[in-house]
């Protein structure tokens, strides 16, 4: 494998120089330098414009993409495209010493330099004779790819120069039957003249000792040079790198055609396959390749690379869930990076160090202990400062939504971390920081959650997905996809949501801890449906599955155990249920647990009281988390806590507070659009509704109509119990409103609601 | 060998077909690849006599059977050595399996137990004790051991009780381990390790050994049956402490013994250093066709390209129609009478038959360079390349590519790469001097020069070579001393002489200056009536037309010796080089002029003023006349023409 120099490369100076001379009319002009352009500008620098352009791309162009430029176009010489005289130009290089004499002239395109300007001043006459010649600018970006194929060229050893020269040979070999329709003489020698002059046959023992590969499978294929798979490479890992997914499986086996056929293998190359197994998941391998490539990559960059090593080492150690050697690399990577100031690294450590912490508290204590952080918020404020003196956009953008996201989680009002989000927007638009309007946006989007604004959330989150998902990286975009399905299935569009969750590549599923989260996520909305359907066994499986993983997202895992609790109601095993939740409380309390999840668990604690018969015991506790939710702004939890509140304070026959409680608090209820807070809220309101009907007198107006609101409430209630498949739910209400009709003295309509009320049991019963 | 029949041929078959096995059981690699080309070359044997040849395998016995003439019958009719060679067999077969490794210190060991000789030669300080017993040794060789083995302890054998052939693989290995140690203790081509101080530590030890051994074999009276290989290994020794009279000696009595053995007459030819000598050893010689080839041989190295050399050569060719090695001779002889077109042709056809042959492809690539085919050049590296790109040859070639390209830098890269392959490479050495001139280097130019003319002093080019360098360093005098070498080995070459010419102006030696001149004069006109295709490659001397600038130099000799009419008449020689030949009433064949130069204008002018000066003005104006036409120095040729109009008016006005 070659350094730089390859045959395409040969062909597109062919063309740059036949483009110099003035051949080339100026309508054919534009589609040839943008031809030229792409092929030789760096890959990198391509991507902003076109994704097409740059998958319809090889990374080395054949003669017939050349042809396809250039054939269409009438040259300056009557008569013959572009393409006719390329031919003409290639198929004149017709010996090995034609080619250095091909790169030798190559300087003629270029301008002169002032030395040379000086050195020759008496070569008026010759500037001349090239009058129709335009010269290149040393410094454009044809100039420079002439410079630098012109200084390999001459870098080349005489053997690597034969190399090249047989390879050219074989690339253009394709054209011989063009060339001879455009010159009669041209025959199956005359890619040698000096095989010509000899009369020498294509099987000439002679012949076949210069040139005896080429009839040979191995020299068919197009050589790479080094710098071009380098330059795939460095694409590769930073693809990689940025979105986080793994090599697609085609391309995988192209890197490995193409390192196996040249002799000198980029250490890149390890890199790249170290990246690939760690996303795969495969823990041993990966940490092998990763010590593999450092190994080979020391002796060329030195020892200022080793922070990264061990920067790599520990986020491997953490996605493998070593958390403590996790630690101690970070550690390590901190006082080198510090030692070396290599402010960028620092920064970096310190701020992974700060998310590890908030995702596994108990490992942190040592770290804070000896004060490399100090508490969430000094470390914020320090990342912060950090960021703005080095000018990393990146980390102060994400450091601005960490900060929202602890005021958040601490239930400091939404206003800071609107304020938060808002600076880091900003950013994000001022500094191009695109990759991180994904993790801005889906914060933003759960604000809004949290605030109860669904719809608002649901647009952030298709507004993510539409505009910014290409240069956000794939786990943003998974999570966002698994956020705005869970929130579908909210609603009850179990179908959508699957659908939703389907949208996800396949790609991407190929990295472990996408794929992880992915799976968990679809699993909690089939375990949330069979719950709401009454299927309690295959809940037991899913929640078997859902138990395997054993690095899932704190998130995820929370969710799991609500629901855990909650299939634990449904069976009616109450105080396992609630030693349970009394467990995880314990649990939360040892750390600073997000306070959403705190209140959560003292409804489930308030509605566990309820079902078990003793409402009022969670009075207390209701209360507590209805303040501490309203505190936070957290509506849906607020809205839920009141909810708990609205039962206690029926049990307590207090009904008409009940339903002015819960009547003020209905259409924020709608407005969060999660089906079973509001088939609940209604179902409350119904029962507050027939409580009061029976304080007020009998056969009165007063009690009619309190049952005529408390059978609509419950209409409701059972249109949004059906619309989640809650099937308990569902029956509890039919229940209900058969009971009302038969205190109406409608037996027929009790009986048709008794009818449903078995058609549904039916329907479930056979779905099982 | 004028009556050259089949069964002749057969014969010479069968002897060569046995010289390969010999030399190969002593793996001698390149005179065993020599003897089989040539056995190849012969022509072809009818089929039924093929399986005779095809059963000789590597048993001594096999090859005795073969009917050997009986000039040479001892070989090992001797059944002391056959006995000798069945009993150590075995050992034998290790010691060239070593070999063939390069495991040069074992083999010598299977045989030469390293206690043994080691003994008597472990001197402190190597140098003086390997020139000394030597020197002293070789004159009385013989009388003192006819007279009495006690007077010097050296030549006692220590040397265990062997077969001559595995005498020779020890010591013949032991030889080559030195010769790799010394490789390897040189490091750097050009580097301080590199060049005389480093030696063979081996020769000292190997010239003891064998000088006891002879005198052994003298003692006991067996001299007669030695078989001439180890003869051929002690002159190899000698050559190399530069003891070379000795060594002629030596390499004679080992082809007497053994003919065939090519490395010795290669030995022997190197060591002659002109063509007196040549003469001198004619009758010293064997009367057999291998005195033949190496007369040839020697003849072409000593750049003999006479009519009666290639007549010599076509009778060889008669006897081995197809031999490369003659046809190179023939190429080689063309080239070094400058007939490049004729080489070319017979290298190129070489090339065709036999496309992975590198052999003297270095001397095809100069060819091509001379004859500035690039392309063809460039094709010739990359059929070298395909072949073996680590052989000094192909180094070469690709380094007389890049010279031609005037990359100077990558040139020497190769030179040097080729001389790290082989030390010895004569051609590398110089093509390096020229490129390190050409880089201004003058110093490591003269010492790369220096280096060609220690491995071979008939390499003409490495001394004119030195000469230019130093003439570029302005030293006159050392520059004379190296073209006279040059002339001395190119007496036919007008280039030596000029150059000797010109060294004698600088140092302002006149006379022998016009001498020297006159010599190239000759020299040229030499040429053109000794090649029978009159080339005319080289720049200013065609056909039947004296070298113009020569003539002028002599004539500004004479002017400096204030012999004016003899310069006019030199000037007026030069102006006639214009004309051409018919002038000269030379017969060359409708030669033609060499037109108008700078040189003949310069003589024009010359002419003009002297003319001018005698008052000659008519002739003088002719003259100027002319010089204006040909549009050269026109200038002054009209100043010139004005004074002589104003003089010509101010004398007629008066007269």
């Amino acid at each position: 494998m070659s350094r730089y120099l390859t045959s395409s490369k040969v062909g597109l100076l062919a063309l740059i120089s036949l483009y110099t001379e003035s051949v080339v009319p100026s309508v054919a002009t534009i589609p040839i330098l943008s031809f030229l352009v792409s092929q030789i500008l760096p890959i990198n620098s391509m991507i902003p414009r076109s994704d097409v352009s740059l998958h319809s791309r090889d990374i080395t162009v054949t003669l017939n993409d050349i042809q396809r430029a250039t054939i269409d176009h009438i040259s300056g010489i009557p008569g013959r495209s572009v393409w006719d005289l390329l031919l003409n130009k290639l198929w004149k290089i017709n010996s090995f010493d034609a080619l250095h004499v091909f790169f030798d002239t190559l300087s003629l395109l270029l301008q002169k330099t002032q030395e040379q300007l000086q050195n020759e001043p008496e070569d008026g006459l010759e500037t001349d004779s090239n009058l129709n010649r335009m010269l290149l600018s040393r410094t454009s970006p044809l100039g420079a790819f002439v410079r630098r194929a012109q200084l390999e060229f001459t870098r080349l050893q005489f053997h690597d120069g034969l190399t090249l020269w047989k390879s050219f040979v074989v690339y253009r070999a394709p054209t011989l039957p063009q060339w001879r329709k455009r010159n009669q003489t041209a025959g199956n020698t005359s890619f040698d003249i000096i095989l010509q002059q000899e009369q020498l046959g294509i099987a000439d023992r002679l012949t076949e000792a210069v040139y005896r590969e080429l009839g040979t499978e191995a020299s068919q294929e197009v050589g790479n040079s080094t710098e071009d798979v380098e330059k795939l490479l460095e694409y590769q890992v930073d693809q990689m790198q940025r979105m986080g997914n793994r090599l697609p499986k085609a391309m995988k086996m192209k890197l490995l055609d193409m390192i196996e056929s040249g002799v000198t293998v980029p250490s890149l190359s390890h890199y790249v396959s170290f990246l690939d197994s760690w996303k795969a998941g495969d823990y041993p391998s990966s940490f092998d390749k990763l010590h593999r490539y450092f190994d080979y990559t020391m002796h060329n960059r030195d020892r200022t690379f080793y922070q990264y090593a061990l920067l790599n080492l520990a986020i491997l150690h953490q996605d493998f869930g070593c958390y403590s050697e996790a630690v101690v690399a970070m550690q390590e990577t901190i006082s080198t990076a510090r030692e070396n100031n290599d402010m960028g690294c620092l920064n970096y450590s310190l701020s992974w160090l700060y998310h590890f912490g908030k995702a596994h508290p108990e490992q942190i204590h040592k770290v804070q202990e000896k004060g490399v952080l100090g508490t969430d918020r000094e470390a914020l404020a320090f990342l912060k400062a950090k960021a703005k003196e080095t000018s990393m956009w990146t980390l102060l953008s994400t450091s601005l939504l960490s900060e929202a996201k602890l005021s958040l989680s601490n239930g400091d009002g939404a206003a800071q971390a609107f304020e938060s989000i808002l600076k880091a927007s900003h950013l994000n638009v001022t500094r191009n920081v695109a990759n991180a309007i994904g993790s801005q946006m889906s914060m933003q989007s759960s604000i809004y959650g949290r605030l109860g604004v669904s719809c608002q959330a649901w647009l952030y989150g298709e507004l993510f997905l539409q505009c910014y998902a290409s240069p956000s990286p794939v786990e943003d975009v998974v999570h966002c996809i698994c956020k705005s399905a869970f929130l579908l299935s909210q609603k009850g569009r179990y179908e959508d949501a699957v659908a939703r969750m389907e949208e996800v590549d396949e790609e991407t599923l190929q990295t472990l801890r996408y794929s992880q989260y992915w799976k968990s996520s679809l699993g909690l909305m089939k375990f949330r449906r069979y719950l709401h359907c009454d299927n309690l066994t295959a809940a037991d499986h899913v929640l078997a599955q859902l138990r395997a993983p054993l690095n899932l997202s704190q998130d995820l895992q929370f969710n799991i155990s609500m629901l855990e609790v909650d299939l634990l109601t449904r069976r009616g095993d109450y105080s396992k249920a609630m030693e349970m939740l009394e467990h995880f409380a314990t649990k939360l309390e040892d750390e600073e647990a997000d306070i959403y999840q705190r209140v959560k668990l003292m409804t489930l604690k308030a509605q566990i009281y309820d079902a078990s018969g003793t409402p009022q015991k969670g009075f207390s506790v209701a209360l507590r988390a209805a303040s501490l939710a309203h505190r936070a702004r957290l509506l849906p939890a607020l809205w839920e806590a009141v909810g708990r509140i609205g039962a206690i304070l029926i049990s307590l026959k207090e009904f008409s507070a009940t339903t002015k409680l819960l009547e003020s608090i209905m259409p924020q209820v709608l407005e969060c659009e999660d089906c079973n807070l509001s088939a609940h809220t209604f179902s409350l309101l119904a029962d507050a509704h027939v409580g009061m009907a029976g304080q007020a007198k009998a056969e009165g107006l007063q009690r009619k109509e309190q049952l005529t609101k408390a059978l609509e409430h419950i209409e409701r209630s059972f249109d949004e119990f059906s619309r989640i498949e809650d099937v308990r739910g569902q029956c509890e209400i039919m229940a209900k409103k058969a009971t009302i009709m038969h205190l109406n003295g409608d037996p027929v309509l009790a009986n048709d609601c008794a009818a449903r009320y078995r058609d549904v049991t039916r329907a479930t019963i056979n779905q099982v | 060998m004028t009556t050259f029949t089949r069964a002749n041929a057969d014969h010479l078959r069968n002897t060569l077909q046995g010289a390969v096995v010999k030399c190969s059981e002593r793996c001698l690699y390149q005179s065993a690849k020599w003897a089989a080309e040539l056995s190849v070359s012969l022509p072809e044997l009818p089929s039924a006599a093929s399986s005779f040849g095809a059963d000789t395998d590597s048993q001594m016995q096999d090859v005795d059977s073969l009917p050997i003439s009986p000039a040479f019958n001892f070989a090992n009719s001797d059944p002391e050595e056959a006995r000798l060679e069945t009993q150590e067999l075995s050992r034998y077969l290790l010691a060239k399996s070593y070999f063939d490794c390069r495991e040069y210190d074992r083999c010598s060991a299977v045989f030469i137990p390293s206690t043994l000789p080691k003994g008597p030669l472990s001197p402190t300080s190597p140098k003086n004790k390997s020139k000394t017993p030597t020197k002293t040794g070789q004159g009385e060789a013989k009388e003192s051991d006819f007279i009495a083995g006690v007077e010097s302890e050296t030549h006692t054998n220590v040397l265990p009780k062997l077969s001559q052939k595995a005498l020779f693989l020890a010591l013949y290995s032991k030889y080559m381990s030195g010769e790799k140690r010394k490789n390897e203790e040189s490091e750097m081509i050009l580097g301080p390790a590199d060049g005389g101080t480093t030696v063979n530590k081996e020769l000292a030890g190997i010239t003891r050994s064998l000088e006891g051994w002879f005198a052994d074999r003298e003692a006991r009276g067996l001299s007669g049956s030695n078989q001439g290989w180890l003869e051929y290994l002690y002159g190899i020794v000698l050559a190399k402490g530069k003891t070379e009279e000795d060594a002629r000696r030596w390499f004679v009595r080992s082809v007497h013994l053994y003919p065939f053995n090519w490395g010795a007459w290669l030995e022997l030819s190197e060591l002659l250093n002109n063509v007196e000598e040549l003469q001198k050893i004619g009758p010293e010689l064997p009367q057999n066709l291998m005195t033949l080839i190496f007369h040839l041989y020697a003849s072409q190295e000593l750049y003999q390209s006479t009519e009666p050399i290639h007549r010599e050569l076509n009778e060889l060719e008669n006897i081995f129609p197809n031999s490369q090695f003659l046809k190179t001779q023939r190429a080689l002889l063309y080239y070094h009478s400058k007939d490049f077109d004729e080489a070319e042709i017979i290298f190129s056809a070489l090339l065709h038959a036999d496309p992975h042959r590198i052999d003297s492809l270095d001397f095809y690539s100069n060819i091509l360079y001379v004859m500035s085919a690039r392309p063809k050049l460039a094709f010739l590296a990359q059929i070298a390349t395909a072949t073996d790109k680590f052989r000094p040859e192909t180094c070469c070639v690709v380094g007389n590519y890049y010279a031609l390209k005037s990359e100077h830098e990558k040139a020497v890269m190769y030179f040097r790469r080729a001389l790290t392959l082989d030390r010895n490479f004569l051609s590398a050495w110089t093509l390096m001097g020229h490129e390190y001139v050409e880089m201004k280097n003058t110093h490591a130019a003269i010492e790369s020069y220096r280096r060609a003319v220690d491995v071979n002093r008939k390499d003409y080019r490495a001394w004119y070579g030195l000469g230019q360098t130093y003439e570029v360093l302005e030293m006159h005098l050392y520059a004379l001393f190296y073209y006279q070498r040059a002339a001395s080995l190119r007496p036919y070459d007008p280039k030596m002489w000029q150059a000797v010419g010109s060294c004698y102006d600088k140092v302002d030696r006149p006379i022998q200056s016009i001498k020297a001149y006159k010599r190239a004069l000759v020299a040229g006109s030499y040429y053109e009536q000794g090649s029978s295709f009159g080339s005319g490659t080289t720049a200013g001397d065609p056909t039947g037309v004296l070298d113009p600038e020569t003539l002028y130099q002599i004539a500004l000799m004479y002017e400096k010796l204030n012999r004016p009419d003899d310069a006019a008449s030199y000037m007026g020689m030069t102006l006639a080089q214009e004309e051409g030949p018919e002038n000269d009433d030379d017969d060359e064949g409708g030669g033609h002029g060499i037109g108008v130069t700078t040189t003949t204008s310069k003589a024009r002018m010359w002419l003009a003023r002297w003319e001018f000066g005698k008052g000659a003005y008519t002739r003088a104006m002719e003259l100027a006349n002319e010089l204006c036409q040909d549009g050269v120095e026109v200038e002054e040729a009209k100043a010139l023409i004005r004074d002589m109009r104003a003089r010509m008016e101010s004398g007629r006005s008066p007269s």
